[in-house]
């Protein structure tokens, strides 16, 4: 069961408002996408290994982490960013204040928070552990213990 | 014995700050109950009939006096003064309040412990050998493998927010002291034909309503590409596990759907891409210091023609409680949490406290708990067992009847447990009170009996000789009995026997089964072999005749 997202654009690190295509729509028209600048939203179902052979074509994919309790955006993260070497912008949309430093080091740079968790202090979750034990997408400012 | 340093300490602070706020904002309404669920489980906490229960783990299941202190102290200051030590190498405290939660976390995080991941959808503390480096014949001792791994996996970014709980254990002796083949994953620690060392894995083995015996899914992981390869175990089951039927979650339904061979296809293809990484090899240096910060702390002792105490009582207890340690002047002592008249895996802080003063006197200030709600005393002199067992005598804690009948493993059931369908300790009891003579006990030998309060299976009953499940018919308490269950030599899921028998009657129908056994054994013959060679019939006809 694939589950589309209900988020059609973000705006980007640059201010700039990229639409959104879901990861077939893209595999089917990556040349189409390409020329209108469009990004890519993945949902936990979908199978990120589409992507690959035109990855570094996207200007953006966000990762939809809406549910709690699914993990698989960790992975699809893990996936782009630091097994296929993706250098673009990772979002994370609908994305849960608890689990900012886990989606940060698994690789995703930007982010946009769920509504309930306006006003919330973030430095608190996206910096709440200074040590960690594992390689990771990306461990910058923590010390590294392995 | 290994501790952890400053950098260790501080995380597990910065993990009790963050769920401190966490549980402040629960409190405050500003988190919802299904998130701080999930949450809370990471960290031990559950939500249970009565009160609140926090699950403290023991990691790989060693503990030391200065820590075995500091749980006593929890049980007064937090709890009702016991705790309740657990079938995987945990502790648990059944009355915990909640705003007093941050402050027992760090109380524990002083002498590091912990309750990370000890709970929830996450990998949970790994089950070791609790004999790991005392055993004459073990291939390796598995304990700095299982702290490397136990780094690797605490709030790991990629596999926090797994399908299902992911349980595993690390062997490294010939016997399966750890039940491997239970685990989401085990690790067997093995010898390839050049002598060098790797793990063979087993994935997707597990108890509860579907119990499981993990295939083998790959026969030797070089020690350096163990990181790489759980890697790639976990992404397979984080990314392809079955998250939308409840009954589906664990792995074992993954490699049941796909079969052992193509599920170890899937983790291969993957580890392809992470085995070279030179990220993610072990840290062969950090191997080689933890193996120094685990050496045995005790060299070989002449005893010169030393002979031990010659007394009936002592004899018995040293049959069924002492084992041999591959160091030479020295035992391994087991003294059993199970006391007639007490709840199995229970122990008072007055106990906890004693305990580790023996531990410090007799025992290099180390201890370890096992599968069967013991303790474990390491390193005793052989010159010393018998004041130990005068100390224990005193303390009451020196019952002969570790390995016999009367040892019985139970979870804390619906005593204590929210999810129990029924009790555990009363039947518990209830076996100790018909099994109470030594003679009767030794000359039945070491059957054992495990109870678990509902499927999800704590007291491990699938792996016992004689096993019981609870089950609610009609609000009546009845028990599922499994026969011939075993994972020391091989793993062996007990055989159903029959249809429930109501509570009250359960304790007859153990009888009844033990005399069956007894009539029908050969010399030496134990009950799993015995079961084997007579099969269920004469079993069946005894209780249900």
């Amino acid at each position: 069961m694939v589950e589309d997202s209900e988020i059609i654009s973000v705006v980007n690190e640059q201010g700039k408002v990229i639409e959104l295509l879901s990861v077939n729509e893209w595999v089917a028209n990556v040349d189409s996408g390409v020329k209108s600048g469009k990004g890519v939203v993945v949902t936990p179902a979908d199978d990120v290994g589409l992507l690959q052979e035109s990855l570094h074509k996207i200007p953006l994919i966000a990762l939809d982490f809406v549910s709690f309790d699914d993990g698989r955006g960790y992975s699809q993260a893990t996936l782009i960013r630091k097994r296929w070497s993706y250098s673009g912008e990772i979002r994370g949309i609908n994305a849960h204040l608890d689990q900012l430093q886990f989606m940060l080091r698994s690789g995703v740079n930007t982010y946009d928070l769920q509504e309930q968790y306006q006003g919330s202090n973030e430095h608190d979750y996206t910096h709440g552990f200074s040590i960690c034990y594992q390689v990771a997408a990306n461990n910058a400012d923590m010390k590294e213990k392995f | 014995m290994y501790q952890y340093n400053a950098d260790d300490t501080a995380f597990l602070v910065e993990r009790v700050d963050q769920f401190e706020k966490q549980l402040k904002r629960y409190l405050a309404g500003d988190l919802d109950a299904l998130k701080f669920r999930s949450l809370r489980l990471r960290n031990g906490l559950y939500m249970e009939l009565h009160a609140h229960m926090l699950r403290v783990a023991i990691p790989y299941g060693i503990l030391n006096t200065e820590q075995l202190r500091a749980l006593a102290d929890v049980a007064d200051k937090y709890d009702r003064g016991f705790g309740h030590f657990t079938t995987r190498q945990n502790i648990q405290y059944n009355w915990i309040e909640l705003p007093e939660i941050a402050n027992l976390l760090r109380d524990l995080s002083a002498v590091g412990l912990h309750a990370i991941q000890t709970s929830g959808k996450a990998m949970r503390n790994i089950t070791a050998d609790p004999f790991s480096g005392l055993t004459e014949d073990e291939v390796e001792d598995a304990r700095p493998y299982c702290e490397l791994v136990r780094r690797w996996f605490n709030i790991h970014p990629e596999f926090s927010w797994l399908p299902s709980k992911f349980k595993m254990a690390i062997n490294g002796a010939k016997l399966d002291e750890t039940a491997l083949q239970i685990h989401d994953l085990g690790l067997k620690i093995v010898k390839n034909d050049a002598g060098e060392l790797g793990f063979a894995s087993y994935v997707g083995g597990g108890l509860g309503a579907a119990p499981m015996v993990g295939p083998e899914i790959h026969p030797f992981v070089p020690v350096e590409d163990i990181l790489s390869y759980l890697e790639s175990v976990l992404r397979i089951y984080n990314l392809k596990g079955r998250r939308d039927n409840l009954k589906r979650l664990r792995i074992k339904f993954l490699v049941r759907e796909h079969g052992a061979a193509e599920f170890a296809k899937m983790v291969d293809e993957d580890w392809q891409h992470g085995k070279d990484d030179p990220e993610l090899k072990l840290n062969m240096e950090e191997l080689a210091k933890l193996k120094q910060d685990f050496a045995l702390p005790v060299k070989p002792l002449d005893l010169g023609d030393f002979k031990d105490t010659l007394d009936i009582n002592y004899s018995i207890w040293k049959t069924n409680n002492v084992r041999a340690h591959k160091i030479a002047g020295y035992s391994v002592v087991n003294i059993s949490l199970t006391q007639l008249g007490t709840a199995p895996g229970d122990a008072t802080s007055g106990q906890m406290r004693m305990i580790a003063d023996l531990a410090d006197k007799y025992s290099n200030s180390e201890l370890r708990t096992t599968k069967r709600q013991n303790l474990v005393f390491p390193y005793v002199r052989k010159d010393q067992v018998h004041a130990l067992w005068q100390d224990l005598d005193k303390s009451d804690l020196a019952s002969p009847h570790h390995g016999t009948l009367a040892h019985v493993v139970a979870c804390p059931g619906a005593d204590y447990c929210d999810l129990a369908k029924a009790v555990s300790i009363p039947i518990a009891q209830q076996v100790q009170q018909r099994f109470d003579d030594m003679d009767k006990l030794y000359d039945i030998g070491p059957i054992n009996i495990n109870i678990s309060g509902c499927e999800n299976s704590c007291g491990h009953h699938h792996i016992a000789d004689i096993g019981l499940l609870g089950l609610k018919k009609n609000e009546q308490e009845f028990y599922q009995i499994t026969l011939a269950g075993e994972t020391l030599q091989e793993t062996i899921i007990g055989r159903k026997l029959g249809r429930s028998i109501a509570g009250a009657e359960v304790v007859d129908a153990i009888e009844d089964i033990v005399n069956i056994y007894l009539e029908n054994r050969e010399e030496g013959e134990n009950f799993v072999d015995a079961f084997k060679r007579i099969g269920i019939a004469p079993f069946k006809e005894k209780v249900y005749g």
